[in-house]
């Protein structure tokens, strides 16, 4: 590479530095901290910087030439601030220039810290201004169910909703097409129908839904010790299934598959969420097959029936007791009372030559020495019909939430029509509502009845009304004029209800419940306990795992395994149940931070989980029987403990054919110590995935590319993160060997300290926990406001990260602490200034 | 790069406009068929897999109009002045020619082309362009469809489905390029909405027109409340506003454009739910659609597989639970050739029903069948033994006048199936030089002889 094509990547790889280029202009006069930055920084920019970072030859576009005095620290805030990370984790300067004294460049980093913390305290308190919130697709279905008791989450048929930074509740991004304008209509209609007069009937139809499900490799002895509900079992077949209404379903179960002749039948089981509904028993001999000799049961079908609840659910068929009831010489358990079939007769075939039959003769012959295997028999496919005897009318919680006029059957009088929409409206708006609002929507009542159609009719139209409108479908807050004098205003409280829906958005996303709206109406929402005991119960209630879903969805990335497919070769037992296992073991371990209060520390090395048998033998654990998850202690486990070390994580950030150090190291760096590196130069050569495992291991390669110094900057503080987890495989498997080479799991960070082995790299992660706390409070602060942070919201967050280390680390400290925040209580009152400019949102929707 | 916020509005109205079709609250909108205009000819093809259980108990004894019905084809019976037995029709190119087994996946490619398939179960398959594919070239651009592809079973394209010869090659008779299969649809909805849109049909008029005007009131409603919003707001919450008004307004606009159009067309069934749970539902409800698309004059030209070539269903209204394939090699077992034998009468039967229902169908100056040519049959002729000539081969319908049907043609040994599909593909107004491995078009279909 040129030095003049170095020179453009370094530009590219680091966008931040290019900002220096500018020179200072204002040199205001400001008191100056103890030690100068004469004194403490110039020398060491001077002796250990200069020589790259120059006007002749700006190393990744940086040229310190131009910084000379104190002044330029506060100029070029952006810059400096790289500056101090790079040299504080080590980083520069590069390995093999020379290092300043540890003392050097702690006096280097003190003194612009100190004038960082000098600035933001001068700076005036601003709580920002979020801008109104359209609803996104989980916010709708929660809303709509919560206000109405529909759940049938209208908002999947929605476009997909557009994230910024990170999260998809974000103002500024989220936005509304004609198109989304039309589904948000019909979804209307078809909620407010479902609301008065129940789901629609049904006519039953079919699904057809193949699993992700293989065959048992063939073995031709039984086994003694393997999972006898067949879930965990490759031949089990695992889908998840939305059902439109509550009713009965049909499930026609494909098979295929061979056993030995004179077995005993197959014992087929349904499972519905983890809970067996139904075994039926199937004997396959006797019907038509290509096998002379064996059972064969490829395209039999088994016809299961069983009642479920409207909404989604994970439907699972095995096979029980897989290896039972096969003939005695087999010797295995509870054998086969049946006599061993005779064997078939070869015919001749009419009407062609004896040299065809002998040929046919000598296959036939073959075939008949064929052993059939004992344990090939799996579901192929599941045909879900239905459904029948479907529940008709509204249900009684639909009907509770919307005839509040004292009976919830018939005989409404006119003036019900007020009663009952004006208590829509004010939970449907999250607000008081006055009575000009109220009557355009029992006009409709009125329009309707006067058309011929019924009281319940108009109400399906007004609850209509109110599900488009813009008070439902924003979330808008109040402008109120400014008063005071402008120098010291820092904004006003938003008012009461405008909390309690911040609130529940945020813990639930979902509207406020009655007891919120209660709290808000009498105006004691904001009093400290009132809050403090709302957000508990809040974060005890069972809604509370949208908080999980949707923040730790988006914040782990868990929400990428929906379209996970690591490499069916090299991975083959990654399928449907394991993929659903490993992202149920992190949700149940954030909830249970979550319910229980616990320090948020847990998610970097907790040592407990929650599994259940097929992942407990990912992980190698015995003694975990069936599909339910259960907590299970890890105290002791060198390998398992927090998320980095859950498949879940694992598996997102790794490739689908083979891990990456480097995406695992950039993973660490965004989410737990909210580090990101820049993103890599173009025209950098990708590794040679040939080569992995084969003539070279990937720590090889990736030495080899850090030996370019361009790469070596980010590299070093990412690579060795991510190969501290190179002993899990790309689907979370422990492994020692990878490929022909044995796996090196140590690693040394750019600031000295290094560590062998996952437990190792979980010391030095949890000695910089509060690093990790200031992670996870932007993220939750981010997701909490629905905007982006600005540097105005820094002493927020720092305040913040300190309290929740001064309360133990608790989840609900962190929270509480959000919740009391200057951002999330108040919002600026300037109409004019400080708005986002447009190119703002361009990059928040790139971040 | 940057994204301006002006770029952003721009996406948005694209967005908008490309969605403009899809209106699922109003009435599909169609270019209903004029009532003077002459009936159009439909062509289409009607496939059955795994072959009869054996040959002779197809073909009629005797030739012309006075043929004796066997059993296979005995619900045809009544019907019979209005289909054509023709044997001796050849699919050569479904044999191994060298290629090994794999009968199953050569049939279905080639039943309709005339090729012989390349043998592979990879992405680089290779087979003939179709017949209804040729005609839907020519002539295609008629109608809103060029031709429509239906299926009562699997419709994947990937995969092996026989003896290493891809499941596109069973599971797709209709090819538009030698590389690409058109899959069927076998969702009846799906196929439902392509033809007729989104729309509640099951309403009756008055009362979808009653809703049409409740949620105008709703679009006024939300507008007037929505005006008063945007005086009190802050820039960026006003843009917000701004963004659902603009929506607001532009959907009222369709709503009007609507209004203008009154041409629709009402489908003579209400929306099917998905797959109907019996397959005598399932391939009724096919036929049904497959029917309407015709007399709508959505398209003329069409395909419909009641299964996918080496089908493995399982015919429970029979009181069959053996799959079909293994069943067809029945080994002389007697009751699994009974079995067979069943099955195959019962595909019959759901025939002559469907043409029961084309004949009673209204279609310009006759019915629909007497517009319509439909070819019924299989590229197997029997299902044990693999041969794919002589193959058991219906014609009905008249063509417009082209087709003189009534009669067992019993044509000379070695014919290619292709002679029979360029001489329909002339009924129609196409006249490709050549399908496939064809010689010339097919004799006495007009009634000169036989």
């Amino acid at each position: 590479m040129s030095k003049k094509n170095l020179l453009r990547v370094l530009i590219i790889c680091c966008p931040l530095l290019g900002l220096a280029l500018m020179p200072p202009t204002n040199l205001a006069q400001k008191s100056q901290p103890a030690i100068s930055f004469e004194q403490a920084v110039l020398p060491v920019l001077t002796d250990y910087c200069v020589a790259c970072h120059n006007e002749k030859k700006p190393s990744g576009g940086l040229n310190l030439t131009t910084f000379k005095t104190a002044a330029s620290v506060l100029e070029h805030r952006d810059t400096w601030e790289r500056i101090q990370q790079k040299i504080q984790s080590g980083e520069m300067p590069p390995k093999g220039a020379p290092k300043p004294e540890a003392a050097e460049i702690k006096a280097v980093t003190k003194f612009i810290e100190a004038e960082f913390e000098r600035a933001d305290q001068n700076t005036k308190p601003d709580p920002g201004r979020i801008t109104a919130r359209r609803l996104n697709r989980a916010e709708y279905n929660n809303t709509v169910r919560d206000l109405l008791g529909v759940d049938i989450n209208p908002a999947e048929d929605f476009p997909q909703d557009d994230s910024g930074y990170g999260f998809d509740n974000i103002g500024d991004v989220l936005s509304i097409s004609p198109v989304l304008m039309e589904k948000y209509l019909t979804a209307a209609e078809k909620v407010a129908r479902t609301a008065v007069y129940g789901a629609p009937v049904m006519k039953p139809s079919v699904v057809e839904l193949r699993g992700q499900g293989r065959k048992n490799a063939p073995s031709f002895t039984p086994l003694r010790d393997y999972d006898a509900t067949g879930l965990s079992l490759p031949n089990a077949l695992h889908v998840t299934f939305r059902f439109p209404v509550e009713g009965e379903y049909s499930f026609k179960l494909h098979l295929n598959g061979q056993r030995p002749p004179g077995s005993a039948a197959v014992k087929f089981a349904l499972w519905v969420d983890g809970k067996q509904m139904q075994a039926l028993d199937l004997d396959p001999e006797g019907r038509a097959s290509f096998s002379e000799n064996k059972q064969d049961f490829d395209s039999n079908t088994l016809d299961f029936r069983a009642k479920v609840p409207a909404g989604e659910h994970w439907v699972a068929a095995s096979i029980l007791n897989l290896y039972d009831g096969l003939p005695p010489s087999f010797q295995g358990q509870n054998p086969s009372q049946k006599p061993e079939p005779p064997l078939p007769v070869f015919k001749l075939r009419e009407g062609v030559s004896a040299e065809i039959n002998e040929r046919r003769k000598k296959l036939f012959d073959e075939k008949l020495k064929e052993k059939a295997p004992v344990n090939t028999v799996r579901v192929s496919r599941v045909d879900i019909g239905g459904p029948y005897n479907q529940l008709l009318g509204a249900t009684l919680a639909s009907r509770k939430k919307i005839y509040t006029c004292g009976h919830t059957d018939g005989h409404h009088q006119a003036e019900c029509a007020t009663k009952i929409i004006g208590n829509l409206a004010r939970r449907a708006y999250r607000r008081s509502v006055t009575a000009e609002e109220i009557t355009p929507l029992t006009n409709l009542v009125a329009l309707v009845q006067k058309k011929g159609d019924s009281f319940e009719e108009g109400i399906c139209l007004s609850i209509q009304a109110l599900l488009v409108s813009p008070h439902f479908l924003f979330r808008l807050e109040q402008e109120r004029p400014v008063t005071g004098t402008a120098s010291n205003e820092i904004g006003y409280p938003i008012n009461q209800y405008e909390l309690a829906s911040r609130l529940s958005y945020f813990l639930w996303s979902s509207m406020p419940d009655e007891e919120l709206m209660r709290a808000a109406e009498k105006g004691t929402l904001r009093k400290p306990v009132v809050l403090q005991a709302q957000v508990q119960r809040m974060l005890k209630d069972e809604k509370s795992r949208a908080l999980v879903e949707n923040f730790g969805g988006q914040w782990l990335e868990l929400r990428k395994l929906e379209s996970a497919k690591p490499d069916k070769d090299k991975f083959p037992e990654f399928d449907e149940y394991l993929k659903m296992s490993i992202r149920r073991e992190t949700e149940m371990f954030f909830e249970g931070i979550v319910r229980e209060d616990r320090s948020i520390v847990d998610f970097l090395d907790g040592k407990y989980s929650y599994l259940n048998e097929r992942l407990a033998k990912l992980y190698n654990l015995p003694d975990v029987k069936g599909p339910e998850f259960r907590k299970v202690s890890l105290a002791g486990n060198a390998q398992r403990g927090g998320i980095l070390t859950q498949a879940s994580i694992l598996t997102v950030s790794s490739y689908t054919t083979r891990t990456s150090p480097v995406l695992r190291g950039k993973w660490i760096l965004d989410n737990i110590l909210n580090a990101p590196p820049p993103p890599p130069p173009p025209g950098v050569a990708n590794l040679d995935e040939g080569k992995v495992g084969t003539s070279a291991s990937l720590r090889q390669q990736l030495e080899e590319h850090r030996k370019n110094s361009t790469c070596a900057s980010c590299h070093a503080r990412m690579d060795p993160l991510g190969f501290g987890l190179e002993k899990f495989d790309a689907i979370g498997a422990w492994r020692t060997m990878d490929g022909k080479f044995p796996v090196d799991d140590t690693g040394t960070l750019p600031d000295g300290r290094s560590f062998n082995g996952p437990d190792e790299l979980k010391t030095i992660l949890k000695a910089d926990r509060d690093a990790f706390a200031q992670c996870l409070t932007e993220k939750l602060l981010t997701y909490g406001l629905g905007r982006g942070l600005e540097r105005y919201d820094k002493p927020t967050v720092k305040k913040i990260a300190v309290n929740v280390a001064a309360s133990n680390y608790r989840f609900s400290s962190l929270v509480l602490e959000i919740v009391n925040s200057l951002p999330f209580q108040m919002r600026r009152g300037s109409l004019k200034n400080y708005e986002l400019a447009p190119a703002k949102i361009a990059e928040a929707r790139t971040k | 790069m940057f994204i301006t916020r002006k770029n952003l509005h721009r996406r948005t109205f694209l967005k908008g406009v490309g969605a403009a079709i899809a209106l699922p609250m109003l009435d599909a909108m169609t270019p209903a068929m004029t009532a003077q205009a002459k009936a159009p000819v439909r062509l289409a093809f009607v496939y059955v897999p795994n072959g009869v259980v054996n040959i002779d108990w197809w073909k009629p004894k005797g030739t012309g109009k006075d043929y004796e019905f066997t059993r296979l084809l005995k619900p045809l019976e009544s019907l019979r002045e209005d289909f054509f037995v023709l044997s001796g029709l050849d699919d050569k190119n479904g044999n191994a020619l060298g290629d090994g087994p794999g009968d199953h996946g050569r049939a279905g490619a080639s039943f309709l082309s005339g090729v012989h398939c390349k043998k592979t179960s990879g992405a680089d398959i290779l087979g003939g362009v179709s017949a209804d594919q040729v005609a839907a070239q020519l002539v295609g651009s008629k109608t809103r469809f060029a031709s429509l592809e239906l299926g009562c079973e699997d419709s994947r394209t990937v995969g092996n489905c026989d003896s290493g010869y891809s499941c596109a090659y069973t599971n797709s008779i209709s090819w538009r390029t030698p590389t690409t299969p058109n899959p069927p649809e076998v969702n009846p909805r799906l196929v439902f909405e392509r033809l007729f849109g989104t729309a509640d049909l099951s309403l009756s008029p008055e009362i979808r027109a009653r809703r049409a005007g409740y949620r105008k009131s709703i679009l006024d409603l939300v507008q007037s409340d929505t005006k008063k919003l945007v005086t009190n707001l802050g820039a960026n919450d006003k843009r917000k506003i701004d963004e659902y008004l603009y929506a607001i307004r532009e959907i009222e606009l369709r709503i009007a454009a609507a209004e203008k159009d009154n041409r629709q067309i009402t489908p003579g069934i209400e929306k099917p739910a998905g797959i109907p749970i019996t397959f005598v539902e399932y391939s009724k409800l096919m036929c049904d659609l497959q029917l309407m698309a015709f007399q709508t004059d959505l398209t003329r030209i069409s395909t419909l597989m009641f299964a996918r070539e080496g089908s493995m269903r399982v015919y429970p209204e029979l009181g069959i639970s053996d799959p079909h394939h293994p069943l067809t090699h029945h080994r002389n077992t007697p009751e699994w050739i009974e079995k067979v034998a069943q099955i195959n009468t019962f595909h019959v039967k759901l025939f002559a029903e469907y043409l029961q229902k084309l004949k009673d169908t209204k279609d310009g100056d006759g019915s629909l069948l007497d517009h319509s040519m439909i070819v019924y049959g299989a590229g197997i002729s029997d299902g044990n033994k693999h041969n794919h000539e002589d193959l058991p081969i219906l014609l009905a319908g008249r063509g417009d006048g082209s087709l003189k049907p009534g009669r067992h043609i019993a044509y000379t040994p070695g014919k290619p199936m292709t002679n029979l599909y360029l001489s329909l593909l002339d009924g129609l107004g196409a006249r490709p030089e050549k399908i496939g491995d064809s010689t010339g078009k097919l004799d006495y279909l007009t009634g000169l002889q036989a």
